[in-house]
């Protein structure tokens, strides 16, 4: 039998709110937090987006750490900060010394790199900044948590576009539960707003040029979301040891890969990925309560994670509450299933289901509970959180209500 | 002129047969998937200096759909 794991800190930046406060109090609300792409980017098609409003680096750190620190490293510092407070560790002294640091993300410091390209094919600069490659390079932000927080366990950054905050919060996880360390920060973080990547999305035709719509009939797309969400977690017996507060036990992970199409995804590939999540866990697929579905409001997605539901759970499926937080918070690419654990934790501690928004018109391919549009009063005391990304790569966790 | 363009992008694009890319043949049967007609879209712009909007994508589902709507960005 393998450690139980924990959840005793939570912190999260993004759109919907700076703190995991305002987060939650915007995902209860079901207030979108999609608005007009500011400032408007010329010959740029994308015209709405979620980014962070009233964000103002210089209150969190000085000019001089602002030199080393890419905007997705800043918001991983921020929500790791917060995660660690909520935990209640003091920076710089254990047990928050020798834990891990697990970060996750999609793009890595894309903004450093555009700076840099920009000085450099377009303004024709003979020289970049000295600071270039430690602050634009793909582990910073691991490398930024850790020493901004006094960490000195193992750290590093994964990628795996969308699934990243869940691969990353499992690999945290597994080195938990195998006794390599007590406790992890882990999470994701990404800042796809660079004139770049704003391009390439375009190019792709996926983004929405209105709003996001999961599950509904009219959905027209994605709609990018910027931010981070960061966790601390730690084997049951040491958070009783120290006496922390515990969200939710983190029961189970499951991770397939579909080895087939680079940017559809694969019901057998999905459903593996739940099924997995679910023996870990120890559930019983007649019993979960809530899924906080990956949910993009493109139709290949929705379409084929409703099938992979069905497949799963059956005759139980449609007793399933399922939501879709991205049409509030954006999909914030490897940022957003780390959000959306946070997402998950709130629910579960707070007994409340954050609501599916914007959804105006059911689909008759997408049948199940999509907690259309205002939050549910409701126990939970089992949840998923799905992530798939491109590439095939799926990652489910599956979260247990902790009895005393 | 534009058709054998047409042709020649998508022969490049999925491989398949110049003489199967007929007119009324459906862009599935060509072996043509969301992210193929996304990239003989892109192809198509570029080679025409022209813009077709994301909206008609979901209704371009043959050959003569593309000479339509490449037509239609083209006025």
């Amino acid at each position: 039998m393998s450690r139980s794991v924990v959840i005793t800190g939570l912190g999260a930046i993004s759109a919907a709110g700076l703190n995991v406060a305002d987060f939650w109090n915007s995902l209860k609300a079901g207030r979108s937090a999609i608005k007009p792409l500011s400032p408007a980017v010329e010959n740029v098609k994308i015209r709405f987006a979620a980014q962070l409003s009233d964000y103002n680096p210089e209150k969190h750190f000085s000019a001089e750490e602002l030199t080393l620190l890419d905007r997705y490293a800043q918001m991983a510092v921020i929500a790791a900060r917060e995660a660690a407070s909520d935990a209640g560790l003091e920076i710089k002294d254990n047990p928050l010394e020798s834990a891990a640091v697990i970060v996750g993300s999609g793009c890595c410091a894309k903004h450093t790199d555009e700076d840099t390209c920009v000085q450099l094919y377009e303004k024709h600069r003979k020289r970049v900044h000295p600071l270039t490659i430690p602050k634009g390079m793909p582990s910073a932000a691991a490398s930024m948590v850790s020493f901004h927080l006094g960490i000195k366990g193992p750290s590093f950054v994964l990628s795996s576009a969308c699934s990243s905050g869940s691969h990353a919060i499992i690999q945290g996880m597994t080195m938990i539960q195998s006794g390599m360390v007590d406790m992890a920060l882990v999470g994701a973080s990404d800042a796809p707003f660079t004139f770049g990547l704003l391009k390439s999305w375009d190019a792709l035709r996926v983004v929405s040029d209105d709003t996001c719509r999961p599950f509904c009939k009219d959905r027209s797309g994605l709609i990018l979301g910027e931010g981070a969400g960061m966790l601390v977690i730690e084997s049951r017996e040491h958070a009783e040891k120290r006496g922390a507060k515990m969200y939710a036990e983190l029961a189970g992970c499951g991770m397939t890969s579909d080895a087939g199409h680079i940017t559809r995804p694969d019901i057998d590939g999905i459903s593996g990925a739940m099924n997995q999540a679910l023996k870990m866990a120890g559930i019983d697929v007649s019993e979960l309560a809530y899924i906080n579905a990956h949910g993009t409001g493109t139709e290949l997605n929705d379409l084929t994670e409703t099938r992979a539901i069905h497949q799963v759970f059956a005759g139980h499926a449609k007793n399933i509450a399922i939501s879709s937080t991205k049409a509030i918070h954006g999909h914030a690419l490897g940022a957003s299933s780390a959000l959306e654990l946070v997402a998950t934790t709130m629910a579960m501690a707070n007994d409340i289901i954050p609501p599916t928004v914007n959804y105006t018109t059911p689909d008759e391919q997408c049948d199940l509970d999509y907690v259309p549009n205002t939050a549910r009063q409701q126990r939970i005391d089992t949840a998923l959180s799905n992530s798939f990304a491109f590439g095939g790569l799926n990652a489910v966790i599956a979260l247990k209500k902790l009895t005393q | 002129m534009s058709f054998d363009t047409v042709v020649e992008i998508i022969v490049d694009t999925v491989h398949c047969q110049p003489e199967h890319v007929k007119p009324e043949a459906e862009l599935s049967a060509l072996g043509i998937g969301s992210l193929e007609a996304i990239t003989v879209i892109f192809e198509l712009e570029e080679a025409f200096d022209i813009e077709i909007p994301n909206e008609v994508i979901p209704s371009i589902l043959t050959v003569n759909d593309i000479m339509v709507r490449l037509e239609e960005a083209r006025q």
